[in-house]
């Protein structure tokens, strides 16, 4: 569905990408890790065409971003971060704005809006940050744009929101769709994505579905200190030690996103053998 | 769902329909503000006008340098904030992300700068003129003024602006001021582009480093080329020289050429501007 070979960008004389490569495939969430200023936005502004790579090939469903051709801006949504919408009556935005989206659908909308207590009218220059950024995922979510890029989606929700944005981002999911969430509130998104893909200075550092993961790793709290010498990351807490272990056993656990990404940062050598070694099921 | 996708990539009327309801809706309120307001900067200037001249304030000449001037600087301002958005990274995005082609988003921002910029104008300048000439002609007429030499002053009428300039032959066959108007708005469409701040300046300054350099070429490389003792005239196509008995005398392109070739290239310059703008438009990044 994305295809990237070999970007290269840089902004002046700041190299972000040099020579990075990805695939990214339809029926997956995929969550885009990495520290600040390592090019996650650039990467999702690259995908939707708004940066040109200065090197190397960007495709998205046979087409070429930087074109942006109107089929091409129908099919695929980027939602930034810092985001704009004009000051005016949401229904009188939404009737307008939806009318360039051929295939939105009036319907999840409500059903989106619904779930994630949007309001129904108003001005939208009157909106709170979260209810604005609520009222575009939604938007988002009923253009059945098959490529959502989402910035840093959970910034500015609250609590309840995040749990709302969870829930209806899962309903939206299809076998058409590819969601790329770029964000740093791992927690947040640990129970919705099911493929990881970290990025540091440029370069993918990790890439694996949440299968492949517990398939691979055990994340478990331990008091044994042979068990906390053995593991590939150890973190201490009051309840003893958070570990992530190779798991030989196929022992099951739900894995702590947060911990990984620390884990990649710091032994990513080690992290990454392990899931280039043939799986033993 | 919606109605079905158009297949046209480059250009759809429907699409195009709908950018520029989406326009018409985040800008509205701008809009309709600026024809009061530009009638009310006019109504106050020829309000100077005619409380500043003891004789004949408003007539054609003084309407003409109004609303050429007034269009000029408003055309100008306005035309370099048509693109603004995309010096800003939220605004950027927002237009660009719009699902329609480059050429139909210039088309629009040309639609309201160039088009009903200049219908929005020209309604504010007569609402303002138009009184404005009234009140002129009944001041006179109770004052009985007269010129200096004791002709009386007589109505003025309203200045038609398809008229072209008074007393300029040449503007009133082909409108040589407007169309300089839809270059210089050209210029500045095209600056709202390619500056991401102060594009009004900057193309400003642009503009007349252009001017400046045009000069500087005519002076010295065009007149190097020609025989001692001749000049170029502006724009390019007079030479002129004076002989010992200072007799001027003037080589030029016949007026049945010179006139269509100098329309020609005045009148292509503005799509020059707009072609510009709209590779700018399909090249910008933000």
């Amino acid at each position: 569905m994305v295809t990237i070979r070999n970007l290269h960008f840089a902004y002046r004389h700041k190299p972000v990408f040099t020579g990075l490569s990805l695939d990214l495939a339809p029926g997956h969430i995929y969550g885009l890790l990495g520290r600040n200023g390592t090019g996650k936005s650039t990467l999702l502004r690259s995908i939707g065409g708004f940066l040109f790579p200065q090197q190397g090939e960007i495709g998205v469903m046979g087409y070429s971003p930087r074109k942006r051709q109107p089929a091409f801006l129908q099919r695929v949504f980027l939602l930034p971060e810092d985001f704009y919408l004009p000051p005016m009556l949401l229904q009188r935005w939404l009737k307008i704005n939806s009318a360039l989206y051929p295939r939105f659908s009036g319907e999840q909308f409500k059903k989106a809006a619904a779930g994630f207590d949007v309001p129904k009218d108003g001005r939208l220059d009157q909106l709170s940050y979260g209810q604005r950024k609520k009222l575009l995922i939604c938007f988002a979510l009923a253009t059945n744009a098959n490529v959502l890029l989402l910035d840093e989606p959970t910034n500015g929700l609250d609590i309840v929101s995040k749990g709302q944005f969870r829930k209806v981002l899962a309903g939206a999911m299809d076998e058409d769709r590819c969601i790329v969430i770029s964000t740093h509130q791992i927690k947040d998104l640990e129970n919705l994505i099911d493929r990881v893909t970290m990025i540091d200075e440029g370069r993918i550092i990790f890439d694996q579905t949440i299968d492949m993961i517990t398939e691979r790793l055990v994340f478990r709290i331990s008091y044994d200190p042979e068990e906390t010498e053995r593991a590939i990351y150890s973190e201490e807490s009051f309840r003893g030690s958070a570990l992530i272990l190779p798991n030989t056993e196929g022992e099951a656990s739900r894995p702590d996103l947060e911990m990984l990404y620390k884990a990649v940062m710091l032994h990513g050598g080690q992290v990454n053998k392990l899931f280039s070694q043939k799986s033993k099921r | 769902m919606n109605q079905a996708a158009d297949t046209n990539q480059f250009f759809s009327y429907s699409r195009w329909k709908r950018l520029i309801a989406l326009h018409w809706e985040g800008n509205k309120k701008r809009y309709l503000l600026a024809i009061p307001a530009i009638a009310a900067l006019i109504l106050t200037w020829e309000t100077f006008l005619l409380l500043m001249s003891n004789y004949n304030p408003l007539d054609d000449g003084l309407q003409a340098f109004t609303y050429y001037w007034g269009l000029g600087i408003v055309g100008c301002l306005y035309s370099s904030t048509i693109f603004a958005e995309l010096g800003n990274q939220r605004q950027g995005i927002a237009w660009l992300s719009a699902p329609a082609s480059a050429f139909e988003k210039l088309l629009c921002g040309l639609l309201f700068s160039t088009l009903l910029g200049f219908i929005v104008f020209t309604i504010a300048f007569y609402l303002a003129d138009i009184p404005m000439v009234e009140i002129g002609n009944s001041v006179m007429a109770r004052q009985h003024r007269v010129w200096p030499g004791g002709y009386p002053i007589g109505p003025n009428p309203i200045w038609r602006f398809w008229r072209g300039l008074p007393g300029d032959e040449m503007d009133q066959r082909i409108h040589t001021v407007l169309v300089l108007y839809f270059i210089l708005q050209g210029a500045f469409a095209l600056g709202s582009v390619y500056f991401k701040r102060l594009a009004f300046l900057k193309t400003l300054v642009t503009v007349l480093v252009f001017i400046l350099a045009f000069i500087a070429l005519q002076k010295e490389v065009v007149e190097n080329l020609l025989p001692q003792g001749w000049h170029v005239m502006p724009p390019i196509q007079d030479w002129i020289t004076r002989d010992d008995s200072l007799r001027v005398r003037t080589i030029r392109l016949s007026p049945w050429v010179g006139g269509p070739l100098g329309l020609l290239l005045l009148l292509g310059i503005p799509p020059v501007f707009w072609i510009a703008t709209y590779f700018r438009i399909k090249e910008k990044e933000v």
